[in-house]
């Protein structure tokens, strides 16, 4: 008896319960839809969003960065490391505005799933605890 | 094609107490038929492995060893006389032709090396050809040198639709991109008001020529079956589609297959997956105004969202399914049938949706651009002919079986799981 023939009989004596747990995978993220807000009360998920600071101007306008900034990021990146030209734009630059990445990067990309790959490098405090951290001189007490 | 002579009485012939089965197949409700072959279509039928008609001497066999034939008149012996003879209004009227899933168990067993699973596939195949409105498209867009138009068509139109994106957008009061640089998320390079209206649009085009179709279908079922007698109305219509909807998901006879059983799963694999499929996209579409929904949906989705695992999992079961079909077809050819470009056209489109989609998804979470963005369009061009040519391909399937199972299930002609069949040992 083939691997084919056993599954084929598997199906055939239990179509039933194949379908069963399909029908269920199918309607749990409903069921997860409908719940889970009873359980999450008030937290929404408008909160992935960043806060944009009041003052101040960005180096794009907020539509072009909201899409396009890794475009950005990417062609800065090209300008200083390949040709030499240090520009105005700089991560050091989006901190004036934007002080903490928890917020600022890690949110949206969290929620995406996207890597991001600046912080290899650069070095941009996560939270108000990092930034203390990093005035003391990266000493924790 | 067939006259009832009218000059014979109909005492003469029906008896009293007769069982219904003794009116032969070729009669008219017990009169006798004049026989006027409709050769183009017996032309039309004669596709590759489906001709063996010819070879059929009515011994019954394969009526006998269907596990889902009905147990009068039943299906596919009295289809392979019809076919042989031309009676084209017989089979295009036929409800039983659709009640066939094909597993080929009357074809492994034929003492004549006939093929009447092939015969009720190319049947089946007529019939969407015959009740398509337009049938000059259905006829055009089932040969297999008219694929690049098949395929060109959806993409010179969403193409256009690229093209008009931003003027149409500002005409019609929608953001549409922002920046002059190149597009980088779905999002603006097919924002949702623009999938949303054009796929609607087709979308309701396609469902309009269904619709009519099957209208034509049912008129004509419900006008041919009177040969056998006064079609009986054993079940409400509510009742049959319950019941029929209870045998389609539970694939409860297609699983009574033997020759080719793993059929049935790769069927249950590509179901369950393309309706997990269909489930999500009305669920997202209908996101902003569905009261049951409580959350809002942001694009794009989290790998864990609910949405998307279910999304994936749908995926891969129609991968999965699409990948068992096309291997058993290609391999196991006796068994599996034989494949028109009818077959081949449907099956290949949908695997190629789906390893587009997959595609197109593993290269935006490695950011490859504009690779995903040329991924994206041709996943779009073939899930746009999969829509439009519903019903022009096999894809119809899924309303014309429908609608005859419901119409089978009517006059309690649905087997109703007691069967007929006997375990014959295969030729």
């Amino acid at each position: 008896m083939s691997i084919q023939e056993k599954v084929s009989s598997l199906f055939r004596d239990n179509n039933r319960v194949a379908v069963l747990v399909f029908v269920l995978v199918i309607i749990a993220p409903f069921g997860y839809s409908v719940v889970r807000p009873v359980f999450t009360q008030g937290s929404s998920t408008d909160e992935v969003f960043l806060d944009i600071p009041d003052e101040g101007e960005c180096v794009r306008e907020t539509a072009y960065m909201r899409y396009h900034h890794m475009d950005l990021l990417k062609e800065v990146r090209e300008d200083v490391i390949r040709n030499g030209i240090r520009g105005e734009i700089s991560v050091n630059g989006c901190r004036e505005c934007h002080t903490y990445r928890g917020q600022f990067c890690n949110q949206c990309h969290e929620a995406v799933t996207l890597h991001v790959d600046c912080f290899g490098c650069h070095y941009y405090p996560e939270s108000p605890e990092d930034s203390v951290r990093l005035e003391s001189g990266g000493h924790d007490e | 094609m067939e006259t009832a002579e009218a000059a014979v009485p109909e005492q003469t012939l029906a008896t009293g107490g007769e069982p219904p089965c003794a009116r032969s197949a070729v009669t008219d409700n017990g009169r006798p038929v004049k026989i006027e072959p409709d050769l183009d279509f017996i032309r039309a039928v004669s596709v590759q492995g489906a001709e063996s008609f010819k070879k059929c001497f009515q011994c019954g066999t394969c009526a006998a060893t269907c596990p889902i034939s009905p147990d009068v008149h039943p299906f596919p012996r009295k289809e392979m006389a019809w076919a042989g003879w031309g009676m084209k209004d017989r089979l295009l009227t036929d409800p039983d032709v659709w009640l066939c899933h094909q597993c080929n168990d009357c074809s492994t067993r034929c003492p004549r090396g006939g093929r009447p699973g092939e015969v009720l596939a190319a049947i089946r195949r007529e019939s969407i050809l015959h009740y398509a409105m337009p049938r000059f498209l259905a006829r055009l867009m089932n040969q297999q040198k008219y694929i690049p138009l098949r395929l060109g068509i959806p993409a010179i139109l969403l193409g256009l639709a690229l093209l008009f994106r931003d003027r149409l957008g500002s005409a019609m009061g929608f953001a549409t991109t922002v920046g002059e640089d190149i597009v980088y998320s779905y999002s603006p390079m097919f924002p949702h008001w623009l999938l949303n209206s054009f796929f609607g649009f087709f979308s309701l085009l396609a469902f309009v020529a269904v619709v009519v179709g099957l209208v034509r279908f049912w008129r004509a079922m419900t006008a041919g079956y009177a040969w056998w007698g006064e079609p009986k109305v054993k079940k409400g219509i509510l009742a049959s589609i319950v019941a029929t909807f209870r045998k389609v998901i539970t694939h409860d006879n297609f699983t009574k297959c033997r020759a080719r059983n793993s059929r049935a799963v790769a069927h249950y694999l590509l179901f369950f997956g393309f309706v997990a499929l269909t489930a999500v996209t009305l669920w997202v579409i209908t996101g902003s105004v569905n009261p049951i929904i409580r959350e809002e949906f942001v694009y794009p989705f989290s790998f864990w969202s609910p949405w998307k695992i279910l999304a994936n999992i749908g995926g891969i079961a129609v991968l999965a399914g699409c990948f068992l079909m096309l291997w058993e077809r290609l391999t196991d050819q006796p068994n599996a049938g034989f494949s028109l470009f009818f077959d081949w056209a449907f099956l290949w489109t949908l695997f190629a949706v789906v390893l587009t989609g997959f595609a197109t998804e593993a290269l935006h979470y490695l950011r490859m651009v504009p690779h995903r963005h040329v991924a994206y369009f041709i996943h779009l061009v073939f899930v746009f002919s999969l829509l439009i040519y519903l019903p022009y391909s096999k894809f119809a399937h899924i309303f014309y079986r429908f609608a005859a199972m419901v119409f089978a299930e009517r006059i309690g002609r649905e087997s109703n799981g007691a069967s007929s069949g006997q375990e014959v040992e295969p030729r």
